[in-house]
């Protein structure tokens, strides 16, 4: 029994620890400049949405950014990783285990090794500052990934489909658009969750390659609130709440999904 | 049986192998041969000077000297404290606890943040004066435990590090539970039989059997550590003093800052060699050895 006690004492003590600075965020968030002077801790004293209207002008234009760049990058990265997924699992051609390796191995080499070729790259080919340029970028980063997550989610379908289907008289493509991507469903969503949320959370590309709000995304603009006031912390924290709410409730309603993307992506790779 | 093909399967590889030989291969080598020349200035390509900007990166350059330092002190203390909580909570989570998908639900919640707001939570948190830390602490008169945290030279890449842990350990509980509720059944059965309690069957059984679980949450940990960015670059922003200043940070202030193209692509090369040996190496043995 004493055990018991003491393991639940341990994982609230936990829970606490993840929990608290999540609470300081939205107790400043919800603050007037009035209540600031009584610290991050003390309750607030009335609900006041008054620093969400104001972080929320600030940083509109990034946030329609960041959606539209997301939302794009998340769909292409997805349809062509499902395509390289499928072949690296059920076609063999020679080289093939080398070539998906070399493909997935460009998940671990750090963004910063390629950094300045990138910048100087899409400014070359007029993509700098725009939104194809970062789609082009997070999409190109996305394919090991994505190609890693499909071809184990389509290792756990039978090699017999492409065999019945070659009976049938399906080549490659028709085997892939009639069978695979109807059954790829549940893999597209695990994978378009993953890549949603990474990709409204980067930062570095997003910092390098855009000057101004044209095309900023909103980690980008979150992270100049900071720079524009004095210690406005509600309007910081308000900031901040507004692009993570959105992934924390990804989280909490998909987390199967999310849990299965973390599992499949690293565990088998 | 494995088909022959019809269609070249090269037509569906190509845009992921062209994309990623491009951005990641083809812009690695870039960084390298860039990395050989003193360019400065955008317009203007450098000329060849050999290795000379390694040489003033590992012989000269004291701030360099420090960002690997710091480099190593956030891996030893992240790592060092990500791996114990995270399978000591997976076990206590296999132990059958009530609210199991709660508490787990509550740990990952930290992953879905953004290090850009966590950086600025975590600001918030550390700041000395105002911060949550240390104004919890004083409500319950623990003043003396309060710390300067971030503006302290001996405590930023520490805050850096707890930030870090608040993060990822949620995903280290995950791999190590997975790989904990993998356990062969009988493996678990004969271990029982044999007379082994709760704890030896943990300790003498089921832990060395996470191996993998293991490999998976190291390697992900170390890659995170050694890219690490947006965190430290919008907590401390290095400092203060350079005493959180890693390698990721360094090369962005001396590119985009301080405009020395060159002198930043030799610490970008640097850091392609570092993942490839740190991580890659290791990857590729893990792969060789599963055939």
């Amino acid at each position: 029994m004493g055990k018991k006690v003491l393991i639940y004492i341990v994982l609230i003590a936990l829970s606490l620890f993840y929990l608290f600075p999540i609470y300081t965020l939205l107790n400043t968030s919800l603050k007037t400049d009035e209540d600031l002077k009584y610290g991050p801790v003390a309750p607030t004293h009335r609900i006041f949405f008054g620093a969400y209207t104001h972080a929320f002008n600030l940083i509109k234009k990034q946030l329609v950014n960041s959606a539209i760049m997301t939302v794009f990058a998340t769909i292409i990265s997805s349809i062509l990783g499902s395509m390289s997924g499928y072949i690296f699992s059920k076609f063999r051609f020679n080289g093939d285990k080398a070539v998906f390796l070399i493909l997935v191995l460009g998940f671990y080499i750090a963004p910063q090794s390629i950094l300045i070729p990138l910048v100087i790259f899409m400014g070359k080919v007029g993509l700098f500052n725009t939104y194809l340029g970062l789609i082009l970028t997070h999409v190109a980063y996305g394919m090991p990934i994505t190609t890693l997550l499909f071809r184990n989610y389509y290792e756990g379908l039978p090699q017999e489909l492409v065999d019945s289907s070659w009976v049938d008289g399906c080549n490659t493509f028709q085997t892939y658009t009639k069978i695979f991507l109807p059954l790829s469903l549940p893999g597209f969503a695990v994978v378009a969750i993953f890549q949603f949320t990474n990709i409204w959370n980067e930062f570095l590309f997003g910092l390098t390659l855009t000057r101004g709000v044209t095309s900023q995304p909103v980690t980008v603009a979150v992270a100049n609130l900071k720079g524009t006031t004095v210690a406005a912390w509600n309007m910081i924290c308000s900031g901040a709440a507004i692009t993570t709410i959105p992934v924390v409730l990804i989280y909490i309603f998909l987390l199967k999904m999310i849990i299965k993307g973390l599992l499949m992506g690293s565990v088998k790779g | 049986m494995v088909v022959k093909n019809n269609i070249p399967s090269i037509v569906f590889i190509a845009p992921a192998i062209i994309l990623v030989l491009i951005f990641v291969y083809i812009f690695s080598g870039w960084s390298a041969w860039t990395s050989l020349t003193d360019w400065r200035i955008i317009g203007r390509m450098g000329k060849f000077i050999g290795v000379r900007n390694y040489i003033r990166l590992f012989a000269e350059d004291d701030i360099f000297r420090k960002c690997l330092f710091n480099t190593a002190k956030l891996i030893v203390i992240f790592i060092g404290v990500t791996v114990p909580l995270g399978i000591i909570c997976a076990i206590f989570l296999d132990l059958g606890v009530r609210g199991k998908g709660l508490f787990r639900t509550i740990y990952l919640i930290p992953l879905s943040f953004s290090f850009v707001a966590s950086a600025t939570m975590w600001g918030w948190m550390f700041m000395p004066d105002k911060g949550s830390i240390n104004t919890l602490l004083r409500m319950v008169s623990l003043d003396f435990l309060a710390q300067p945290w971030i503006t302290s030279t001996k405590q930023s890449i520490i805050s850096v590090a707890i930030v870090y842990v608040w993060q990822f350990s949620g995903f280290a509980t995950l791999v190590y539970y997975a790989g904990i509720s993998s356990v062969d059944p009988d493996i678990l059965d004969a271990a029982r039989v044999d007379g082994a309690s709760t704890f030896q069957r943990y300790l003498r059984v089921i832990l060395p059997l996470q191996k993998p679980a293991t490999f998976t949450v190291l390697l992900i940990l170390l890659m995170y550590s050694l890219r690490v960015f947006d965190l430290v670059w919008l907590l401390t922003g290095g400092g203060p003093a350079f005493s959180s200043e890693v390698l990721a940070t360094y090369m962005y202030r001396v590119t985009f800052n301080q405009n020395l193209f060159a002198y930043g692509a030799s610490i970008s090369f640097f850091m392609f060699v570092l993942s490839f040996v740190v991580i890659i190496v290791p990857v590729l043995i893990g792969a060789l050895k599963s055939r």
